[in-house]
């Protein structure tokens, strides 16, 4: 009896064991929402580690200074060139006389430059009129003779010239073309200009230049059509800027 | 050990030779004080100034006595110096060094400087880049204008690489009448990246004729003006290209129909 009885106990603690055992592995419905709260909190955490993973890395100290801009100053650009000069005019058949020009340069490269040139002189006394006594070909305002040109100019012969033991100036030799009118007896001529020139630059912004220009137009004044050559020598002192 | 003559005489020797040193050394620092105040007043003088310092990061950099071909290199400024570039010419620029020693450095050579920051000295140079996209046109030229011969120069600047604005002066020469002309005008490039490309214009303008006096109407008289044209510029070298382009004109004048001129003309112009 005694045995019977010990065997039942035992029998009822081994199944009572494994059914107790059991019970973690079922679901029970009292333990769901436990149950989903546990994952979400897992599933959180792992995010968190995730997330510090990420973070991590460009947690960098970020430097608060503003990078230092340079601040480049503007380049003085001296290309332009202007000036006046004094010379003679010799139209042809009115004589020889003093004319007052201005100029104004931009040198685009050390070669290569235009220019403009706008002069005034007055013609004198054909010899016609000369000898003729009391003709008189051209009214005073007629006899003003204004022109003007534009021309592109070629550094030739750049230098240096020297003077004395102790000086040297950069000169250079150049060579001028282009096209203008003059206003002469009045009318307006086209005219074509060739020349040459040459100057001398005492600092880097002075220049003192010697030029001569041959100024060809069409003229009728005495009768036929004919192409005169007016020689211009001018004397002149420019700037740059 | 006795001395020898010949040690007394090299402690003579010795001797003077040290007070040869310490006169030099007195004079070296006397000269690099000079040196110094020089530099200092150089660096003042262009901190005042307000001019840009860039760095030879070449192994140095010629200095010529003129801007331009042919004039004598006669300073070089060493690697790591600075200078100071006072102005620029062409494609020279004027520039002085740490000494205050002054010269021409080409612009070539001046690409290779770097600023203080170690970026380099980026300036326009007249090349094909600088045909596409620059600011300033100026151009001469000549043509005909209606039968008249046509003198004219003209400005022009950049709105966009397409799109410029532009301002032309003209005198007409011609058997019937002279005059003046002034006009303004947008004037589109079509593709500036291109050697040769073709351009439109339009604009409007006024024209002041002056009748000559042997023809019928004898006063002068200023008239407004309109024009469309088409043309080509062509690069030619360096900052220059030449410019080609046909005007339609129409001249509203103050009789009863409108005049139509027509005007081409040739000019050579250069970029900056």
């Amino acid at each position: 009896m005694e045995s019977r009885n010990r065997l039942l106990l035992l029998a009822s603690a081994v199944a009572a064991t494994l059914l107790l055992s059991g019970c973690a592995s079922l679901r029970w419905p009292w333990g769901k929402d436990k149950q989903i709260e546990e994952q979400q909190t897992e599933a959180e955490a792992a995010e968190e580690e995730a997330e510090e993973q990420d973070v991590s890395p460009p947690r960098v100290i970020e430097p608060n200074v503003a990078r230092r801009k340079i601040k480049t100053p503007k380049i003085d650009n001296e290309n332009w060139e202007v000036g006046v000069g004094l010379g003679f005019m010799t139209i042809e058949d009115f004589g020889t006389n003093v004319t007052y020009a201005g100029q104004l340069t931009y040198h685009v490269t050390e070669d290569f430059f235009f220019r403009a040139d706008l002069g005034q002189s007055t013609a004198g006394k054909t010899s016609f009129e000369t000898l003729g006594g009391n003709i008189e070909l051209l009214t005073g305002d007629e006899r003003r003779f204004t022109y003007y040109s534009l021309s592109l100019g070629y550094n030739f012969l750049p230098g240096e010239v020297y003077l004395g033991r102790n000086l040297a100036m950069n000169s250079g030799f150049y060579l001028l073309g282009g096209i203008g009118s003059v206003d002469f007896a009045g009318d307006n001529r086209l005219t074509v200009n060739l020349g040459a020139g040459y100057r001398v630059l005492p600092t880097d912004w002075l220049a003192i230049h010697i030029g001569v220009q041959d100024r060809v137009f069409d003229s009728d004044l005495l009768g036929e059509t004919k192409v005169t050559n007016n020689i211009e020598t001018l004397l002149s002192a420019t700037v740059f800027f | 050990m006795e001395p020898s003559i010949t040690t007394t005489r090299s402690r003579r020797l010795r001797n003077s030779f040290s007070a040869l040193a310490l006169f030099a050394c007195f004079f070296s620092v006397t000269a690099l004080a000079k040196q110094t105040e020089e530099e200092k007043a150089a660096k003042a003088a262009a901190a005042q100034e307000k001019l840009l310092q860039v760095f030879v990061s070449e192994p140095y950099l010629e200095l010529a006595t003129g801007p331009g071909r042919g004039y004598a290199v006669f300073h070089v400024v060493p690697r790591e110096q600075s200078i100071d570039v006072l102005y620029r010419r062409t494609d020279w620029f004027k520039v002085r060094d740490e000494q205050g020693v002054e010269g021409w450095a080409r612009a070539r050579d001046m690409r290779r400087t770097k600023l203080a920051d170690g970026s380099p000295f980026v300036f326009n140079l007249g090349d094909r880049a600088g045909f596409t996209s620059h600011d300033w046109e100026l151009g001469i030229g000549g043509g005909d204008y209606g039968g008249a011969n046509l003198i004219s120069a003209y400005g022009a600047w950049s709105l966009t690489d397409n799109m410029k604005v532009e301002i032309t002066l003209s005198q007409f020469l011609g058997n019937s009448s002279n005059g003046y002309k002034a006009e303004a005008g947008i004037l589109h490039v079509i593709v500036p990246e291109w050697r040769v490309s073709p351009i439109l214009e339009l604009g409007t303008g006024v024209v002041n004729t002056q009748p000559r006096a042997t023809i019928v109407l004898p006063e002068d008289r200023t008239d407004q003006t309109a024009y469309a044209g088409v043309g080509i510029r062509a690069y030619l070298t360096r900052r220059f290209f030449l410019r080609a382009d046909y005007r339609w004109h129409t001249l509203f004048t103050s009789r009863d129909d409108n005049q139509e001129l027509e005007e081409w003309k040739v000019a050579i112009a250069c970029f900056f």
